[in-house]
């Protein structure tokens, strides 16, 4: 046991901590960097007590013999004991006094943590570890000031994502730079709260400036207000920002006026603006053959913008010069037919027409560059897989298109940066697939990171069914449960030491919790999310009910926000 | 230390070893002395105090003896001179498990040990209760070959409880238990048997 005297000297009570604050815990007996440690629980003052009272999870601080302090999460814990027999012969369940004797020598609680981060001696900024403390090092829980030295305070780069468990008043603050910086992830089980964890998230983006989202909103989740499963309204971002912050399009105006939705314009794309590009990416949903896709490339090059219009056409001369491509041998009945009868379905996007007045997507895209976040609603359209691929791959193309363009002018020096663009789509698995991966824009921007200031972020719950290559270049993972074998492996894939946290993630809540790791934390954490209600909505400059001459005053000052 | 008569002497050394001394009286009173009492021997001239347990208690014979032992109807005032008379003194065995000097308690072997005629005392109470305030002593116990240790040690430990307050008792067991379990954690069965034993206290 070890008496308080002791602990001061090796935890010295300076910065007004005391060893209650940060409890012992047991003491360090084996282990490796990549591997893990092994920490011997102490059983002196509650045998048994601290093993079932340790969570996985949790943080705890090695004080090392050279004054560093190595900051470790609990990865997995165990019973253990020196003596294979205990298990056969163990005490009576009415011998207590022996019961408890073995619970403190015999029988013992082992952790497995994971060295995450290391504060050199005199230094105030962790960096991650590459050594490991040495035997018998002392274990202790982390205080909550341990706590809130790895994650910072919150700033204008960093924002308040959730608390680290039981530790509710302990900000971890994920550092949006970074989030922003490459393609993040966030993955989940359905009702985890995939969707709250990515409004918060996006709520913090939008606030900073940092970057403009383009959402494609599957399930209308984002723009306007949403209610969970128990009926209680949340506000969504377009409630939360002003109108020059967010704006709201959809592709489904009829519903989006029924919701009470407020939108900034409806999505029309016109068929001559669609390309063989934007329709091959369904080949997986529409069943389309590679000789089929192949008619489409070869349509558009004979009959020009008009292919679509001429495939989708009820027009007699439009069939007849169709037929005339099967006549000539150029193309077989069968396939052509076979291509008609699939693109019913585009008959059914209403969003689909012969002529639209406006062109949207440089209206975007300039919006997207002046700092507004654009909210794709797609109404009743979301529940058909194929309209979304259709219009994310769509927008996507040709907003990248915009930013290549605008990034190489930049570079030319006849312009400035674009501002840095997010997209988020959902159900990515269906855009990243290892079969389509490599083809599609969306594989193209996580491959090429920030090269043109385009990353995404996806949100979806097969993880494991989105290419490794695409997975690999994920920089922030937020990971809700998941319990899945494949899926579990594919979070984890490409990060270091990822077999420790397995246990973790297979552990949490089934809601409101998540496990972070990646680019924008310091070190992988569970944190329970914000409450994403009233006192989010306040750090988020949004005044409830107020008054209108307040409104009218934040609407100005908004205005001139940069 | 102490050079004077102890004043309730239990018996004079008969002889001595490093690890263990024999000790002789004459009629032994139903209190003393007892198997797993706590007793002490002057040693180095007085300049310490050897501690041991009382590990064997041996009433031999002798030629008299031998003679009544056959007599049919031997008179009661035969038995108890014979017994109040004894020409063979009681011998105790004693197992050392440390010393004393300066006030100061070591739970080893002794630098020497006591020497012959040498009064052996009882411990006190707090003399007990100070010397097992560590278990140091219980290797020197459990490591001897010819002593029935797992008799013993419990013995030992049901005086040390008894030398403490009763809502110290519970606690100090606990204590003992673990340094048991810590010293035999490859020999469960002694173990076990160990454990029984001391949690009972009378």
């Amino acid at each position: 046991m070890k008496d308080e005297s002791e602990l001061d000297l090796i935890f010295p009570r300076d910065h007004n901590e005391t060893s209650e604050q940060r409890p012992y815990l047991g003491m360090v007996v084996g282990g490796s960097l990549s591997q893990g440690l092994i920490v011997k629980l102490d059983a002196s003052e509650f045998p048994g007590g601290i093993i079932e009272q340790l969570a996985i999870g949790s943080y705890v601080v090695i004080q090392g013999l050279t004054g560093r302090r190595f900051f470790c999460i609990v990865t997995d814990i165990a019973l253990e004991h020196t003596n294979p027999a205990l298990e056969a012969n163990p005490p009576s369940e009415n011998d207590v006094f022996s019961a408890e004797i073995y619970r403190s020598t015999v029988a013992y609680g082992r952790a497995s943590i994971a060295p995450m981060l290391v504060l050199e001696q005199d230094e105030e900024k962790p960096k991650p570890v590459k050594t490991i403390p040495a035997h018998f090092s002392i274990v202790a829980h982390a205080n909550e000031q341990d706590v809130a030295n790895v994650f910072g305070t919150e700033d204008e780069h960093h924002f308040h994502i959730g608390s680290p468990l039981e530790m509710d008043d302990v900000h971890v603050n994920i550092n949006l730079n970074r989030f922003i910086e490459r393609s993040s992830g966030v993955f989940g089980k359905s009702g985890t709260g995939k969707s709250f964890i990515t409004r918060t998230l996006l709520a913090g983006i939008v606030k900073s400036a940092k970057a403009s989202c383009l959402i494609f909103d599957m399930h209308n989740d984002y723009g306007w207000a949403v209610r969970d499963e128990r009926g209680r309204e949340y506000k969504g971002l377009q409630q939360l920002f002003h109108a020059n912050r967010v704006n709201v399009i959809t592709l489904d105006p009829k519903t989006s006026q029924a919701r009470g939705d407020r939108h900034d314009g409806a999505l029309r794309i016109p068929y001559d603006a669609i390309e063989p590009e934007d329709v091959a990416m369904l080949e997986g949903v529409l069943a389309l053959s590679e000789v089929q896709v192949n008619a489409l490339y070869f349509l558009r090059r004979r009959l020009g913008k008009s292919w679509f219009q001429k495939l989708m056409s009820d027009d007699d001369n439009d069939r007849e010069e169709l037929d005339k491509y099967v006549s000539e041998g150029e193309l077989i009945k069968g396939t052509l037919g076979a291509i008609q009868r699939k693109f019913e379905l585009f008959r059914r996007m209403e969003f689909l027409q012969e002529r639209v007045g406006d062109d949207i997507i440089e209206d975007i895209f300039h919006k997207l560059n002046a700092g507004t976040s654009i909210v794709l609603e797609f109404g009743t359209f979301g529940d058909s897989l194929p309209a979304y691929m259709f219009v994310a791959n769509y927008l996507t193309r040709r907003i990248h298109r915009h930013y290549v363009a605008a990034k190489n002018i930049a570079s030319g020096r006849q312009g400035d940066d674009p501002r840095p663009l997010m997209i988020v789509i959902e159900e990515a698995h269906k855009f990243l697939d290892p079969e389509i991966a490599q083809h599609t824009i969306f594989g193209t921007i996580a491959r090429e990171m920030r090269k043109y200031n385009v990353t995404l972020l996806i949100v979806d719950q097969r993880p494991s069914g989105i290419d490794d290559e695409v997975m690999s270049q994920i920089g922030t993972r937020v990971t809700c449960l998941l319990d899945n074998e494949a899926d579990i492996r594919a979070v984890f894939s490409g990060v270091s030491g990822a077999s420790a946290l397995r246990e973790v993630l297979a552990r949490l809540d089934t809601q409101q919790q998540a496990l972070i790791m990646g680019h924008a934390v310091p070190m992988p954490v569970v944190i329970r999310t914000r409450d994403y209600g009233e006192n989010l909505y306040a750090d988020l400059g949004h005044v409830t009910n107020a008054d209108p001459e307040t409104n009218v005053k934040h609407a100005k000052e908004g205005l001139f926000e940069d | 230390m102490n050079n004077s008569v102890p004043h309730i002497p239990i018996g004079r050394l008969l002889r001595s070893t490093t690890v263990g001394f024999t000790f002789g009286c004459s009629v032994p009173e139903p209190e003393v002395p007892l198997f797993g009492d706590f007793v002490k021997a002057p040693a180095q001239h007085g300049q310490s105090e050897v501690i041991g347990l009382i590990s064997d208690i041996l009433i031999e014979d002798d030629p008299f003896v031998r003679q009544l032992i056959a007599a049919p109807d031997l008179p009661e005032a035969y038995i108890q001179d014979q017994r109040k008379n004894r020409q063979v003194p009681i011998e105790v065995s004693v197992l050392t498990i440390g010393y004393r000097r300066n006030n100061a308690v070591f739970q080893e072997l002794p630098p020497q040990p006591p020497m012959t005629l040498d009064y052996i005392q009882r411990c006190e109470p707090e003399e007990i209760a100070t010397f097992t305030g560590s278990h140091d002593y219980f290797a020197l116990i459990i490591n001897t070959p010819d002593t029935s240790a797992d008799e013993l040690l419990p013995a030992a430990l049901q005086r040390a409880a008894k030398a403490r307050p009763a809502d110290e008792r519970r606690f100090f067991m606990l204590q003992a238990g673990k340094e048991l379990a810590r010293l035999l954690a490859n020999d469960l069965p002694r173990l076990n048997t160990l454990l029984r034993r001391i949690q009972v206290i009378p």
